[in-house]
């Protein structure tokens, strides 16, 4: 069964230009222990997608429409009668079998408070332990994301820290209550390479040795490539194909997905093929096509494509792709 | 290569900013860049790669006079450019121009993209009339991809690959020789950055001019630039032609740091093997004596503690590090 099902998810928000359409009926799932990546550019609704799942919104969020189901739990916002009722729900969730870790750990990490009282506080808050079983918990968290002499670094505060030790203090506080499911929004982008690298392997390390799944969100295929089971890949709002790692790198279907590719290098080929860019600039969501939001950049583009936004195709168990051009209405 | 005279000449570089804090304490010296040279030749991209903090961005400035160098020699077209004065800086100003790294950061947001774009224009009356001007600024409009009627709007109605546009097109504006682009792409998406590469790419080809291209994406530098050099803590460890450097790295640093990059290919990139750099960069500020590297290096010997190597040319390549010494 599947430990997070999201279905028709529809996240808008009100702004003073008028309403964004930011996640515009996404489905998907998670099962467990397996690292689904989602991939997009800015704006394209990946993050908010998230967001959607957590209850953490900004206030201008309209109320999320749409169907979460996790760990056999309906959470899905319309199914509580109070947003009292709903945050204390989610409340008992995050942090505790759902955790996430953000882009900048700076801005995630309190900076007036040490590390120990950091990482202690989601463990004492959902799990029923005294003090001293928290921070011996805390101390094992530490050496397990691999920070040194961590009886000394535990008394720190964040600045204290640099960006590569700061951003495996936030994955050891995601981590503190052995989470079913982590939800990682672009956690290495903020760092070097070589850091990058470090932080990566220490996810993949920790995927193998638990059963924890995780959501991947990033732009960065190289990552994907590395640490993904399985990869959707976002586009205006809308879920555009979903496949395991190698049909997406491999036999990519939805024109987006292939123009992707084109637009990266790879600097293990011993030939330089020349980049491919996409022409043109994703749509605002302020007033998103009617059609398929990709249809402006598109080269397969047909007269159906402005109409009507394609119904998702099955071409096997993993792999699904909404686009025209998998219907015999495609036919120009 | 070596019968074609350098435009581009930097010699033993230091660019070193004071950060002691009070009047008695001790002197804090941050070495943004020791001991930097190389050359670019015409209608060449050098591309300048390394971690933050390892002064490829102060190099860049320092090269567009935006800071003075504390020691060495920049030569530019057979002049030291730290004696210009009057009309022949004015002139360097004009011959050398910079891309910067964030494209909302870099444009006036009062100024329409047709100020914008003459602005550089006037300060060298490089034309006479406004018509000739109002003409290169369409053609400068059309070398970037934008349109006409974009020459009467503000920056903040553009988007970021854009505005990026708007930035080379003032930087195209004076006809430079030569532009250092900043990390010009760090801020795009991934299908504009393809975009952006492009057109720098297709604008050298047709104007023949050179560019120092710095960033941190190591493909996408590999992708644009015919020579590389490797920067680590203020100096340049390793230089060479693009595809030898990453096929066939040769400083330590070089080989951890390529072997860092995630392949987009998931069958090689779940395989890949990478180089364990334990910890993270020492801090530039009084950094110790001998190879920068030292402290993170796998082959490190105690001569590397207190020794700096020096360069060492090995065919088009140089390499600083004791290993390639005879």
């Amino acid at each position: 069964m599947a430990l997070l099902k999201v279905e028709n998810l529809v996240t808008d928000f009100k702004t003073d230009q008028g309403i964004v359409h930011a996640v515009r009926d996404v489905s998907f799932e998670v099962n467990p222990g397996e690292v689904l990546g989602i991939v997009g550019e800015s704006g394209s609704g990946k993050s908010q997608t998230m967001f959607s799942i957590m209850g953490l919104l900004a206030d201008n969020a309209l109320p999320v429409q749409g169907k979460i189901t996790f760990d056999g739990a309906d959470i899905s916002p319309v199914s509580f009668k109070t947003k009292k009722e709903y945050n204390k729900a989610m409340q008992a969730i995050r942090g505790n079998t759902m955790a996430m870790i953000f882009q900048d750990p700076m801005t995630f990490l309190n900076p007036v408070l040490k590390i120990e009282t950091q990482l202690i506080e989601p463990i004492m808050n959902h799990k029923k332990v005294s003090h001293k079983q928290a921070y011996d918990m805390a101390i094992d968290l530490m050496k397990k994301v691999g920070i040194p002499s961590p009886e000394k670094r535990i008394k720190q505060y964040p600045f204290e820290f640099s960006g590569g030790m700061r951003q495996r203090i936030v994955i050891a506080i995601a981590l503190a209550c052995q989470p079913k499911l982590v939800i990682a929004d672009e956690p290495t982008t903020a760092l070097d390479v070589t850091i990058q690298a470090q932080v990566l392997e220490l996810i993949q390390s920790l995927k193998e040795n638990s059963d924890s799944a995780i959501i991947m969100i990033t732009h960065d295929l190289g990552v994907v490539a590395k640490l993904c089971d399985r990869v959707a890949i976002m586009y205006g709002g809308k879920l555009c194909e979903i496949g395991t790692d190698n049909q997406i790198f491999y036999d990519p279907i939805h024109p987006y997905t292939k123009g992707l590719l084109g637009c990266i290098t790879n600097p293990d080929a011993d030939d330089d093929a020349p980049l491919e860019p996409i022409p043109g600039t994703p749509p605002d969501l302020l007033n998103p096509p009617v059609g398929c939001p990709y249809l402006a950049r598109c080269e397969s583009g047909m007269a159906i494509c402005s109409k009507q936004f394609p119904p998702v195709s099955t071409i096997d168990a993993t792999h699904q792709c909404a686009c025209w051009l998998l219907h015999k209405e495609g036919v120009k | 290569m070596s019968e074609v005279k350098p435009i581009l000449s930097i010699q033993n570089l230091r660019t070193w900013f004071d950060v002691t804090k009070g009047l008695f304490a001790p002197k804090q010296i941050v070495k943004a860049v020791d001991d930097v040279s190389f050359d670019v030749y015409p209608n060449e991209t050098f591309g300048l790669v390394g971690e933050s903090g390892c002064g490829k961005s102060t190099l860049g400035r320092t090269i567009v006079k935006l800071y003075e160098p504390h020691d060495g020699k920049i030569i530019f077209d057979g002049q030291d450019i730290s004696k210009l004065k009057g009309d022949a800086l004015k002139q360097y100003r004009k011959d050398m121009q910079m891309i910067f790294q964030d494209p909302y950061a870099s444009l006036n947001p009062r100024m329409t993209v047709g100020e914008i774009i003459k602005e550089p224009m006037k300060i060298h009356t490089i034309y006479k009339t406004d018509a000739e001007m109002e003409k290169r600024v369409h053609e400068l409009l059309d070398i970037v991809s934008l349109k006409p009627d974009h020459i009467r709007r503000y920056p903040a109605e553009f988007s970021g690959g854009q505005r990026q546009r708007i930035g080379i097109a003032r930087a195209l504006a004076v006809n430079p020789k030569f532009i250092v682009c900043d990390e010009p792409i760090s801020a795009l998406d991934v299908s504009i950055q393809a975009q952006v590469i492009n057109l720098l790419d297709d604008i050298k080809k047709r104007l023949g001019i050179s560019y120092i291209f710095i960033a941190h994406d190591l493909g996408m530098v590999k992708h644009i630039s015919d020579r590389i050099g490797v920067m680590y803590l203020g100096h340049l460890v390793e230089m060479g032609p693009s595809d030898e450097v990453y096929h066939r790295p040769l400083h330590p640093y070089t080989q951890a740091l390529l072997s860092a990059i995630p392949i987009p290919d998931p069958k090689t990139a779940k395989l890949k093997q990478r180089i364990v750099l334990e910890g993270e960069i020492p801090t530039p500020i009084n950094p110790p004596k001998g190879c920068p590297f030292a402290s993170r290096c796998p082959r490190a010997t105690e001569r590397c503690k207190v020794e700096n190597p020096k360069p060492v040319t090995l065919g088009s390549r140089t390499v600083s590090c004791f290993i390639y010494e005879k």
